[in-house]
């Protein structure tokens, strides 16, 4: 990674009481050179705190909005401060820092807009069989609702250039943005590439990611945003 | 007799609601005005209600008052999540400002020292989610 890039490089970070896990996670991103922004979702416990006393820019949401919406904050304001790059990272410590160098490099070798990461590509430790079949079926979901060849749609590490950021439109605060950043990407037309990533599973992360249920409210959620447009 | 004059005042109310929400959402007011002449058609000629059921294979009169009433009432609770979805809209839209509006007043505040950070407890009304940014440490 050339230092010049990465000064431009900002990496987004929701988090929704992660006080247990995201020292861990900032720790892991400080010192590539990249800009860190926490977006704290309106936690309870102590989050904000943390994260500010590990010197990162921290916008703190008053209530708790959903992940859609602090990665949206996270975006807009990435962009208003010039970024040429922006990374979306996951604090509940499933994402591995030095995946995104490659999905940087992908940006620029590919000369894509949009770096999405796969688990399929790559490696995911001990994936659950429900959650593995249920993330096959949003593939198939997204090949359906928006042509996009994909083979994981539902993995928070991604990388836009400036160009590609500023062309989603963003409107779902909770589960349903991952979809409609998928839908986004296959509406602007413009360029996008897999790259593998490796997922780490714990028990943490598992408690906190989705489940068969969240699902049916994904799509309730995206059928909702149709009949509105 | 009554109860004809009772639901007639219902359903008045029922198509007075309808008018001024056609203009908000054409396509709820124009039901509910349609829900509302129905209901008044066949209220004060219940047996024509028969009629259409029988015509639409469903046999009794108040069976297809039943069914359309089902009918109505989940278009009016779609109705009402789609309002609750663009009032979150427009609280996230003004939680982001709060948000950003607070880290811009932080960025230009005096730096303070590790030992002035408020100590952990109920957070104080006006500056509860402010934040700040120690300037050069990242990048």
């Amino acid at each position: 990674m050339q230092r010049n890039r990465s000064k431009s490089v900002y990496v987004i970070c929701p988090a929704f009481n992660e006080a247990r896990t995201i020292v861990g996670v900032l720790a892991g991103l400080t010192g590539q050179g990249y800009e860190i922004v926490v977006i704290d979702d309106g936690s309870s416990d102590g989050t904000r705190r943390v994260a500010e006393t590990m010197a990162m820019t921290v916008i703190s949401h008053p209530v708790n909005l959903g992940q859609g919406a602090a990665l949206k904050t996270g975006i807009d304001y990435a962009l208003s401060r010039g970024a040429e790059f922006i990374v979306t990272f996951d604090t509940d410590g499933q994402h591995r820092p030095s995946d995104i160098p490659r999905l940087l490099d992908a940006l620029v070798r590919e000369r894509a807009d949009f770096a999405l990461g796969s688990r399929f590509l790559g490696g995911a430790q001990r994936t659950p069989v429900l959650r593995r079949l249920l993330l096959r079926a949003a593939t198939l979901f997204t090949a359906v609702t928006t042509g996009l060849r994909l083979t994981d749609t539902h993995n928070g590490l991604r990388a836009f250039t400036r160009r590609g950021a500023a062309a989603l439109r963003l409107r779902q605060d909770r589960m349903a943005h991952a979809s409609e950043i998928l839908a986004e990407i296959a509406r602007s037309r413009l360029r996008y590439v897999e790259v593998p990533v490796t997922i780490d599973y714990t028990e943490y992360s598992l408690a906190k990611g989705q489940r068969a249920g969240d699902f049916v409210m994904i799509l309730l959620d995206l059928f909702a945003h149709k009949l509105r447009r | 007799m009554i109860a004809q004059a009772l639901l007639s005042v219902l359903l008045g109310g029922v198509l007075v609601y309808a008018w001024a929400e056609y203009r908000r959402s054409p396509l709820v007011g124009a039901l509910s005005i349609v829900a509302g002449l129905a209901g008044l058609y066949f209220v004060w000629m219940p047996s024509h209600s028969t009629l259409v059921a029988e015509f639409v294979g469903i046999g009794r009169g108040v069976d297809l008052i039943l069914y359309l009433w089902v009918c109505i009432s989940l278009t009016v609770m779609l109705n009402l999540h789609l309002k609750l979805r663009a009032q979150q809209e427009t609280i996230t839209k003004l939680a982001r400002s709060i948000a950003t509006a607070n880290l811009a007043a932080a960025q230009e505040a005096p730096a303070v020292t590790a030992e002035q950070v408020p100590q952990p407890g109920p957070p104080a009304a006006a500056d509860a989610h402010t934040s700040r940014q120690m300037r050069g440490q990242s990048a």
